[in-house]
């Protein structure tokens, strides 16, 4: 057999022997490649995860004996009506925060892309919040929505706005939430956007305006589409990570006032540690599992069909 | 990939050469036993209980004793949980008295009643009653109390002199109280009468049990299966709570701790706190005032005792978890303890030992709060379902606070959700 | 160019956007760095106070010397790194796989590798802690890095860029004969600083900034990474707060450095010669 590369030489097979077609193969080479990632995950992420499958069939405090119960722990979850709560928090947590953070990380990292004096300094500044722990986050946030001591209500009077009481109104302290993880998160959405941003050859932008395309339009029909593969990315990511909210609910409200930012993951954290009902917690972690993988699985279906890959 | 290589190889060499000190047991063959204790102390804690095990290891040559910080005492539970699943939990461990009941389930827990029947030198009735009732578990003793405080009422002289109030008296009432606040609150000065932590934990339901307590009401009922706080007490209480509430005299802290540094700033009048903020108060070199708190029927006050718990990993180390245990906590060290870090003598002979009243001396107000001990006669219900009441009392507290609900409607409907807790089982 | 509209501010226009933004984003690292110069009953006062009574900049070699902070620094450094170094290389290889090979399971794996990413820790950490613990590594810097070595984030993220390079260079040299790893190395990871880099970043702060998982693991002071063991600081009822904010100041000041200078490596246009 011969084939003709493009450098016009020719090139000629003997057919291979079972072995080395075997070794050759896509297959094997494909599972040698992931085969290093895939043991370290499966050892320190997936037994885990199994292990806790097998703590949801159980009544466990996490200290005495346990036994099993079943589905239990399951069917308590499908009539609990604080669970369902936490569930409503989530998703409107998620619904909002996702579009408000992804959307606009790409308007930040395009501003971010320009030749500009002292853009270094303004990146870095976006970055800060990202390097920022959550208690320090936690704690500027209670500071600046402090009802009567606050930064955030003294502008306010400044300007003749009434004031607000923030994350000590049940009607108003998940958007606060919302707010403070926005600020916490843009930075890592933004350098994701820039970092896609490089693979975008100048010449392609240049040409749709020399073709009289507007900046606006260009970037909408060229930019964007090119962002697909990350923005897919950072969908999926950032739907994962709201829908497992915990950190500055921790810090900040404890999933007050009333409840209004007991969102999941807090709601079992409350259950295994404040209340010592371990096999619970985990039957929340899996049905929260469960919903997260079929939002990220029809994620990844859309943007199959509609991501555009230059390969 | 001469550079990916070199990291590869650092890291294996890395992962391999940290291996893990493992948590030492007996050393062979020469009855020298090193045992570890896990504290989340900070500050002065910190350094008092480093330097006391130091002299504790001088002192005898057959212990070793190693402290180990677990840093926050709010992050402890899952640490410890995590040393428990995997086998190989502390020889004693600090742990907040609410957790009592549930740690008492594990099978490896030291229960202490033997070891304290066989020492009539250790004198459990020396503890204060509270202590002991914080640290008995369905009659089983799980641990020796490590540290025991109470509310009391603390007040800024100053603003009490500016809106012409006479300081606060042992016969306080409850009115004199609501007076005091309403009459130091101004919202142009964004001064405020008093402050409640109002973030649905613990801390909002333990300041309400305290009140729930001076106007003669009980958490449960005497055989434990029924809410009793739903009472015409609650009621009064909590009518207190809101009424304080609508004249705006209360600044809500949400579990930051934020009133402290608003009190020493002066825009709070009055706090109901323990001996924790003394230092925090005597260092921002204000004038300030101690009390015992205001009575509706009675002067009551609430404590929270913590514990130090002995796991048990075999019987040398049980044995000298013990002896370190005891001297820790016989009334001379307490004494030394209490002098070094301000907190209050876990054992009533202390007040008799001769430095006794260097240690008042030294941290001013702290003797009102040891005095008030002796109001400190109930405990919180030691089940290991209290943390959900604690969560439903919490609500509605909070609810009544934030205008939501009125305090009859409230308790009743925490007092619904905490009869179905208690008709659980076990 | 042609078109281009005359300026009539002195600066550009996008400062008036950017600037605001900026300052928003800094608020934090000021407010740290004030308290951090303030005495303590400063620094624990509130409302806040903004204007220190003359700057204490005695508190940083105070923090260093009421906690082992070199300690701290030194495990924070090793566990940074090494997870780093293991994420760069394990997920590239996967990634790499995943764009680009068609094998067989390849995307139920993929599937399976990014639903660990879908349990909250909370959940895991007990049964990670007794794994690590089978390993014997309880205590250690190792002990923080084994279940950090590789994680499904990198492998999704990286998947995503390697599909957006062109695959005419793969193709050729494939073509020429170079092997899969060969191709992975000499073209694929070139062309994606850029993402690297961010990966690099990414996982570099998550590790630093770990508190959960060292808290669980380590019970040696000697042996904690720097959250961890600044969190000795912060007591139930009492923080020094001058000192943490020292510390915390301290902390942050490798990653904002490490992303100054990586700065050149995700902002660099790459030019694409061999494609006409």
């Amino acid at each position: 057999m011969s084939v003709h590369a493009p450098t016009g030489r020719s090139v000629t097979y003997k057919r291979p022997g079972v072995l080395t077609r075997l070794a050759r193969s896509e297959h094997v080479a494909g599972w040698a490649f992931v085969a290093p990632a895939t043991i370290l995950i499966a050892v320190f992420a997936l037994i885990p995860i199994g292990w806790s499958l097998v703590l949801s069939l159980q009544a466990n405090n996490l200290i005495a004996p346990a036994h099993y119960v079943g589905l239990a722990n399951y069917r308590a979850l499908a009539k609990d009506p604080q669970f369902r709560s936490a569930v409503v928090h989530t998703l409107l947590y998620t619904v909002v925060f996702v579009p408000i953070s992804v959307f606009g990380a790409l308007g930040l990292a395009v501003a971010l892309n320009r030749r500009i004096r002292g853009i270094r300094f303004y990146r870095l500044a976006v970055f800060v919040p990202l390097v920022t722990s959550t208690v320090a986050t936690g704690i500027i946030f209670l500071w600046l929505l402090d009802p009567t001591f606050g930064l955030v209500n003294y502008l306010l009077h400044a300007v003749g706005l009434p004031q607000q009481q923030f994350l000590q109104d049940p009607n108003q302290a998940l958007w606060c939430i919302v707010a403070m993880t926005v600020w916490g998160w843009l930075g890592f959405d933004v350098i994701i956007y820039l970092a896609a941003l490089q693979g975008i050859p100048a010449e392609l932008l240049e040409a749709a305006e020399m073709d009289g395309a507007s900046r606006l339009s260009a970037f909408r029909s060229i930019v964007v589409p090119l962002l697909g593969p990350a923005t897919l990315f950072l969908v999926v990511w950032s739907t994962i990570n709201a829908l497992q909210l915990f950190d500055e609910i921790y810090v900040t409200t404890r999933g007050g006032p009333l409840g209004s930012t007991t969102v999941i993951v807090y709601y079992l954290y409350q259950q295994a540690f404040q209340f010592f009902n371990g096999g619970y917690g985990a039957a929340i972690a899996y049905v929260l599992f469960v919903a997260i993988l079929i939002v990220t699985l029809v994620q990844l279906w859309i943007g199959r069909r509609r991501v555009y890959y230059s390969s | 990939m001469k550079p990916l290589t070199i990291i590869l190889i650092a890291a294996a060499l890395l992962v391999s050469g940290c291996g893990g000190s493992s948590n030492s047991s007996t050393s062979p063959g020469h009855g020298h036993v090193n045992i570890v204790v896990w504290e989340g102390y900070t500050e002065t804690e910190a350094m008092a209980i480093k330097k006391l095990a130091a002299e504790f290891n001088a002192s005898q040559p057959n212990i070793t004793v190693s402290v180990q910080s677990y840093g926050n005492s709010d992050y402890a539970l899952q640490k410890v949980l995590a040393a428990i699943a995997g086998g190989r939990p502390p020889d004693i461990s600090y742990l907040y008295g609410s957790w009592a009941p549930n740690i008492a389930t594990n099978p490896g827990v030291v229960s202490l009643n033997k070891l304290i029947a066989a020492d009539p030198s250790f004198q459990w009735n020396d503890f204060w009653s509270v202590e002991r009732q914080v640290a008995t578990v369905n009659g089983k003793i799980v641990g020796v109390p490590a540290l025991v405080d109470n509310l009391a009422l603390v007040y800024n002289k100053k603003l009490f002199a500016q809106a012409g109030l006479s300081a606060p008296t042992p016969n306080w009432t409850w009115t004199d109280f609501e007076n005091a606040a309403v009459k130091l609150t101004d919202p142009a000065h964004k001064q405020f009468g008093w402050a409640y932590v109002n973030d649905a934990s613990e801390d909002t339901v333990w300041r309400f049990w305290a009140m729930l307590w001076q106007a003669g009401g009980a958490i449960l009922t005497p055989d434990g299966k029924h809410a009793a706080f739903d009472s015409p007490a609650g009621v009064k209480a909590l009518t207190l709570l809101q009424t304080l509430a609508r004249r705006k005299s209360i600044y809500f802290d949400n579990g930051s701790g934020n009133y402290l540094g608003l009190f020493t700033s002066g825009h709070i009048g009055m706090l109901w706190t323990g001996p924790w903020d003394l230092s925090n108060i005597t260092a921002a070199k204000m004038s300030y005032g101690v009390q015992i708190l205001p009575a509706d029927l009675n002067h009551q006050t609430i404590s929270g005792p913590d514990n130090w718990v002995m796991f048990n990993n075999g019987s040398a180390r049980t044995q000298a978890a013990w002896q370190f245990l005891k001297w820790l906590t016989s009334p001379a060290i307490d004494l030394k303890w209490a002098q070094m870090t301000g907190d209050l003598p876990i054992r009533a002979s202390v007040s008799g030992l001769s430095g006794y009243r260097q240690f008042v001396k030294k941290y001013p107000g702290i003797g009102l709060w040891a005095k008030n001990l002796g109001n400190a006669t109930q405990a919180r219900p030691v089940l290991t379902v209290y943390p959900k009441i604690s969560t439903a009392v919490g609500q509605a507290v909070q609810a009544v606070l934030l205008g939501k609900t009125a305090p009859q409607q409230a308790l009743q409907q925490a007092a619904q959700q905490v009869n179905g807790m208690l008709a659980v089982p076990g | 160019m042609p078109g281009r509209a005359r300026r009539r501010l002195p600066f550009s226009p996008w400062h008036l956007f950017l600037a605001p933004v900026a300052a928003i984003m800094l608020v934090p690292l000021v407010w740290m760095v004030i308290l951090s110069l303030e005495t303590k009953p400063e620094a624990s006062s509130f409302p806040p106070v903004l204007l220190p009574s003359g700057p204490h900049f005695s508190n940083y070699p105070a923090t260093w010397n009421a906690v082992p902070f070199g300690h701290f620094f030194i495990n924070s450094i090793l566990y940074s790194l090494a997870t780093v170094a293991g994420n760069l290389v394990f997920c590239s290889l996967a990634a790499y796989a995943f764009a680009r090979i068609r094998f067989f399971g390849s995307n139920v794996l993929f599937v399976v590798l990014l639903a660990t990413l879908m349990v909250p820790f909370q959940v895991l950490l007990i049964p990670t802690f007794l794994i690590v613990k089978k390993l014997g590594m309880v205590d250690s810097v190792g002990g923080l890095i084994m279940p950090n070595l590789c994680s499904a984030f990198g492998i999704f993220m990286l998947r995503q860029f390697f599909r957006t390079l062109p695959i005419e260079l793969e193709e050729a040299a494939r073509i020429d004969g170079t092997s899969r790893l060969g191709i992975l190395v000499k073209i694929v990871l070139p062309l994606s600083m850029p993402a690297l880099a961010t990966l690099a970043i990414i996982q570099f702060i998550w590790s630093w900034n770990d508190f959960l998982w060292p808290l669980i693991i380590i019970d040696t002071a000697s042996h904690a990474p720097l959250q961890l063991g600044l969190s000795t600081l912060q007591g139930a009822h009492s923080t020094e707060w001058n000192l943490l904010m020292a510390g915390t100041v301290m902390s942050q000041i490798p990653m904002l450095a490490m992303f100054l200078f990586a700065q050149r490596w995700f902002i660099r246009s790459i030019a694409f010669t061999g494609i006409k």
